[in-house]
């Protein structure tokens, strides 16, 4: 059976796509899956150094497309995790070196190897945005509480859907304490105005930051929840579905309702 | 090799992450800048051929320029026939005075 293309996407920069797409990438394939994870942002790659993969790179996705290696020989294999693979960027082209046909044919052979190949997009909706969702079959839009954010994930929604495409939703940089004291939009908040379907909520989370500076994936961090988050939409994506989605804004304990009370009020008084 | 194998040393010393982050990154900068471009090699190759010319004859149409990439390293190969030696002693371009 063929593999599925994932694009994530977002419309706004920063919001954390190369996060999940490195995170949801380590989970699935340690969930036994054959993955390849490929940067879209030509003239920009992040993701080969999130994923730790930097000191690794011969070749690159527009080497592949212009014919001067093999798919094989661009494709950067993780020693620590089985069935993980980057396919990185080039650093020094233009973005619009790929074209959406150069994906078509790409995209086709990366579906007969992995189970899952996932589209790191750059921000904006030009040339790498419409080269990303040539060939999705689904995808993963990616959205912070705020804003501009979720407004930029509605127009990428639009495009997406004028493409048959019906994307998922992932909340991402949720930071609790702001969502219960009401000065930040809860996730619910979110999908009132989006209307697609949620696939998951990650927390604003520290452990992303040191992931990020030892490229290694959040999920082999052990109590990481964001780490715990992208391991359960990884297994959403794979084959369970209907997983319940843990709120981070739920209250926990009626201790930890009360302290947070107090502290407010004391941080009001004393300013 | 020797680009992975100090990467994997500085890594192991169970020191500050952002230590790592700025090891890395002074890698990653570097690496960055090893990508060639087409044209480049393409001017690489003529400057070559005119140095080359001034020792040897040789078949312009054969000579090729590669990059040979492997993980670590990369190397030039520069590959031509050579008809002939010119045994005068070449022409400088910039006598010393
Ligand atoms: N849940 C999180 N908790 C803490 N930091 C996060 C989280 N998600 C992302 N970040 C941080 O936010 C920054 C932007 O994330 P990332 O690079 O994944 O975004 P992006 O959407 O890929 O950006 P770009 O549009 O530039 O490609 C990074 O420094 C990342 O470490
Ligand atoms: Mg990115």
């Amino acid at each position: 059976m063929e593999g599925k293309i994932v694009v994530v996407t977002s419309g706004k920069g920063g919001v954390g796509k190369t996060t999940v797409t490195a995170s949801l990438g380590a989970a699935l394939a340690l969930q036994g899956k054959r993955v390849a994870v490929v940067d879209m942002d030509i003239g920009l790659r992040n993701l080969d150094v999130v994923m730790g993969l930097e000191n690794r790179i011969i070749f690159n996705i527009v080497d592949v497309v212009q014919g001067k290696c093999k798919l094989k020989q661009a494709t950067i294999k993780d020693r620590r995790i089985n069935n993980l693979y980057l396919i990185p960027a080039s650093q020094s082209d233009e973005k619009d070196t790929i074209k959406p046909e150069n994906m078509k044919w790409l995209c086709n052979k990366l579906k007969k190897e992995f189970d899952f190949t996932l589209l790191d997009c750059p921000a904006g909706i030009e040339q790498g945005f419409k080269n990303s969702i040539e060939a999705a079959d689904e995808a993963i839009v990616v959205c912070m509480p705020e804003i501009s954010s979720v407004r930029d994930a509605d127009r990428v929604i639009g495009l997406l859907y004028s493409r048959s495409i019906t994307p998922k939703l992932i909340v991402n940089r949720i930071i609790p304490k702001m969502v219960e004291r009401g000065d930040m939009l809860s996730h619910q908040d979110v999908v009132d105005v989006l209307s697609i379907e949620l696939l998951g909520l990650v927390e604003t989370d520290e452990n992303i930051v040191v992931s990020a500076n030892t490229g290694l994936p959040v999920v082999m961090q052990k109590d990481s929840k964001a780490g715990k988050s992208f391991i359960e939409i990884a297994m959403r994506m794979n084959g369970h579905p209907d997983l319940p989605i843990e709120d981070p804004t739920a209250p926990r304990s009626l201790w930890k309702k009360l302290s947070g009370k107090i502290s407010r009020k004391s941080k009001v008084q004393i300013s | 090799m020797m680009f992975n194998a100090l990467f994997k040393k500085l890594m192991n010393r169970g020191e500050d992450s952002k230590e790592v982050a700025k090891k890395r990154l002074k890698f990653a900068l570097v690496y960055d800048k090893l990508e060639i471009k087409d044209e480049m090699l393409e001017d690489l190759q003529r400057d070559l051929m005119e140095v080359i010319s001034r020792y040897f004859e040789i078949d312009r149409k054969q000579m090729s320029l590669d990059i040979e990439r492997a993980e670590g390293t990369s190397a030039l190969i520069l590959n031509t026939p050579i008809l002939a030696a010119r045994h005068k002693k070449p022409q400088q371009n910039n006598p010393p005075a």
